[in-house]
């Protein structure tokens, strides 16, 4: 049941992507995001800065250094990404959405020094994605916006506001599928992604997507669908429906 | 930082070609002086001047062509007598060898008896020479050449004693050019600098030479060894009677070790030479070279040594047993059977971008901006990750500091057990603590057969008021590495979900409750 509806899932995500191929050509000067992510952000502008924050904020970070480890740089081939301050980040799951961790560059401890190694990372890689330790002071923000703006960059914060922030990314509402009570596994999360701020033309677009999907990957979701996606948690009778959440394999949903 | 005693025998292609320091003598290479005696240097004689400029400071000046066969043989009997006192010698060039200080420094009692020691070996050997004590090879060699015989700096005083040298000790003229320019012109100045602009500027080379006017290590050596065996060696059958033969066949086989080093984008400060010959006997030499030595730079060395041991033949013409050999002066004493060239110390080439990011190609762009925050926070500052296996989230991630080598080997097995996709945005380096209470509030356990005590219904995480758990799964029990006390783990998984909407890895070990990883 649940493969059927993430294989359509899938193929309406691909479907959409042909159809967003006449789109992306025009907006070659926006740095990329993912395709399910295009609905809400079609893409970053270079030298702008984009805030995070809330619950699902380590995923948004994760996608959006997917987006352009994967479809960003100059030919379009793959960007570079840099994490300063983070030392949890999720590679495994970075590259379970997408990224390419060959063209990944991580500071864990940048400790008192992070605005320079932000200062000297902006300017070579195409996505700087920052959780700075202590609240940034006025100095380091527009020295950091500025340098972002002067060669193109976007620069991506979470853990604290920012001001002058041109996009705020958050996840509103979130609901985990697959876990029953003791029994079945995490198979993904369906989230409504919202976008604010004055880089967003339209207030409060927002967008439902696996975040990540069960492969790990970020893929739109439509509600109407979602009838036959919860077989786990909406059993009328209370049966536990062991064999099928066993029966499955992590890598074969979509193969 | 390694203790390192530097010996050091002043004008050394002079002295190799049998000239006194007390007469007035000159080496010449292509009409311009490469070394003079001291007494030479008195009169005015300086290095790189034309001859006949210097036959008209010094008139009665011996001039002589440079003989570097003849260096290294005779530099021989100096690392005779210092390996007499400890072994592994590394010969940095023909006139100065090293050996690391600190173990011999105990037995002999001390950093300046073991100077001592060494210097006076050498002077009974015939030679003089002057030997310092120091952190690394670069302040040791100054220290070795400094008035009176050399010094011992005391360790982390490096920096200090490098200080006031000029700019020129460095061996960059351009760069010292450049900053005597900016008015910069001492070591000390040099290294006051902030390394990340040095870096900025100058590039990698540039922060290299910093690091060794602040007295630290040029590079670091690369962690862990080498997994493949990089050694090449050829055999001769019949044993070869020539050293040219000998020195024809180093040659090819140092572009086989090149080739070799190139391929896994490496490069060695030290390779050792070993000559077998026809009687069973060996001779090992360490060669000491920041940087790939080239092919013709091997060749020499091997040249040199041999030459050095058919000098060392207790009776020209006869072997060990008295029997008769051949008299030619290019006979090799028994015959050479075999010899082997061997990569010691191998460091990442930082020379070649290409090979430095492995796959991925990279700008010069990016690795400026990783020479700068190198600079800032250090080599171990910024890394790129490496998937590898593992079956926990925290182990499938390598970190390996931007210039070094991804490690090789890495087991690619099924992982049984291993968590299931989509992985975990969020994986601390330690894990957190937690409390797992069940509908009652007591704490919830797991046995050693893996049954629970109760459904966990409460979790709370470092301390923090707690929340409901709306679903679960698990245990998931893994027992790893039980045949290694130290690294063995055996705990049980489970996933969680709470009713903030948020989604756990947790892990029970010897009672205690973990948050491995969140699914923020």
């Amino acid at each position: 049941m649940a493969d059927a509806a993430w294989a359509r899932a899938t193929l309406a995500n691909a479907t959409a992507l042909e159809t967003l191929g006449l789109e992306t050509a025009s907006r070659l000067d926006l740095v990329p995001v993912l395709p399910a992510l295009r609905p809400v952000v079609p893409g970053l502008r270079p030298g702008s800065v984009v805030g995070l924050a809330g619950t699902g904020s380590a995923s948004l970070g994760l996608a959006l250094v997917a987006g352009v480890s994967q479809h960003g740089g100059e030919s379009g081939t793959g960007g570079w990404c840099a994490v300063v301050g983070m030392p949890e980040f999720g590679v495994a799951a970075a590259v379970g959405m997408g990224a390419e961790p060959g063209r990944l560059l991580l500071v864990d401890e940048p400790d008192g020094r992070w605005p320079d190694v932000v200062a000297a990372l902006i300017e070579a890689v195409d996505l700087v994605l920052v959780r700075p330790p202590e609240r940034p002071g006025t100095a380091a923000v527009r020295r950091l916006s500025a340098l972002a703006r002067k060669h193109g960059r976007v620069l991506t914060v979470t853990g604290h506001d920012w001001p002058g922030t041109a996009i705020r990314l958050r996840v509103d509402q979130a609901e985990w599928i697959g876990l029953g009570d003791g029994h079945g596994r995490l198979r993904g999360r369906r989230a409504r992604i919202v976008a604010e701020g004055r880089g967003v033309p339209g207030a409060g677009r927002h967008t439902w997507v696996w975040l990540p999907g069960p492969n790990g990957e970020v893929a739109s979701y439509e509600p109407a669908v979602a009838g036959d996606l919860r077989p786990v948690e909406r059993q009328p009778d209370g049966t536990r429906t062991v064999l099928e959440v066993v029966r499955e394999t992590p890598g074969e949903d979509v193969a | 930082m390694s203790r390192t005693l530097v010996v050091w025998c002043p004008d050394w292609p002079v002295t190799a070609v049998g000239i006194e320091a007390t007469t007035a003598g000159a080496v010449v290479v292509q009409g311009r002086v490469a070394a003079c005696s001291a007494a030479a240097r008195a009169a005015g004689v300086r290095r790189r001047q034309r001859v006949r400029d210097a036959q008209r400071r010094c008139p009665d000046l011996v001039v002589r062509e440079r003989d570097t066969d003849a260096e290294g043989r005779l530099f021989e009997t100096v690392v005779d007598a210092v390996a007499a006192l400890t072994p592994k010698v590394e010969i940095v060039r023909p006139g100065m060898c090293a050996i690391a200080a600190r173990g011999a420094a105990r037995f002999y009692g001390g950093e300046e008896s073991l100077r001592l020691m060494v210097q006076d070996a050498v002077v009974e050997a015939g030679f003089d020479c002057g030997a310092g004590v120091a952190d690394g090879l670069f302040a040791a060699e100054l220290a070795a050449r400094t008035e009176e015989g050399g010094t011992v700096v005391p360790p982390g005083g490096a920096a200090g004693f490098l200080a006031p040298y000029p700019l020129s000790v460095l061996g960059r003229p351009e760069l010292a050019d450049l900053l005597a320019r900016l008015g910069i012109r001492t070591l000390g100045a040099f290294a006051a600098l902030p390394s990340g602009h040095v870096a900025g500027r100058f590039g990698a080379d540039g922060a290299l030479a910093q690091r060794l006017a602040r007295g630290e290590e040029p590079r670091p050596l690369a962690p862990g060894h080498a997994a493949v065996d990089l050694s090449v060696r050829d055999e001769f059958d019949p044993p070869a009677a020539q050293a040219d033969q000998v020195v024809f066949a180093a040659k090819r086989l140092a572009g086989e070790l090149h080739e070799g080093l190139g391929a896994g984008g490496l490069t060695c400060v030290r390779l050792a030479v070993e000559v077998g010959f026809a009687d069973g006997h060996v001779l090992e030499r360490l060669w000491r070279h920041d940087g790939l030595l080239s092919t013709l730079a091997i060749a020499e060395r091997v040249r040199w040594q041999l030459s050095a041991w058919r000098s060392e033949r207790p009776t020209p013409g006869t072997d060990a047993d008295g029997i008769e050999l051949p008299g030619d002066e290019q006979a090799v004493w028994g015959g050479v059977a075999w010899l082997e060239l061997t990569p010691d110390q191998l460091v990442p080439d930082e020379g070649r971008q290409q090979a430095l990011w492995g796959q991925s190609s990279v700008t010069d762009r990016i690795a400026r901006a990783a020479d700068r925050v190198q600079a800032l926070l250090g080599h171990r500052g910024i890394t790129r990750p490496v998937l590898t296996g593992g079956r926990g989230p925290g182990e499938q991630v390598t970190k390996v500091p931007v210039g070094d080598l991804v490690p090789g080997g890495i087991p690619d097995g099924p992982w049984p057990g291993r968590i299931p996709a989509p992985a975990p945005a969020s994986v601390p380096a330690a894990s957190l603590s937690a409390e797992v209470t069940d509908a009652s509030g007591a704490p919830v356990m797991v046995s050693a057969r893996c049954t629970l005590s109760a459904p966990p219904a409460r979790v709370s995480f470092d301390g923090r008021p707690s929340v409901a758990v709306t679903s679960w799964t698990g245990p998931w029990p893994v027992d790893e590495r039980w045949w290694d006390p130290a690294r063995s783990q055996r705990r049980a998984r489970f996933q969680a979900v709470t009713d903030d909407g948020r989604a756990f890895l947790l892990a029970v070990e010897g009672g205690r409750w973990l948050v491995e990883a969140t699914y923020d």
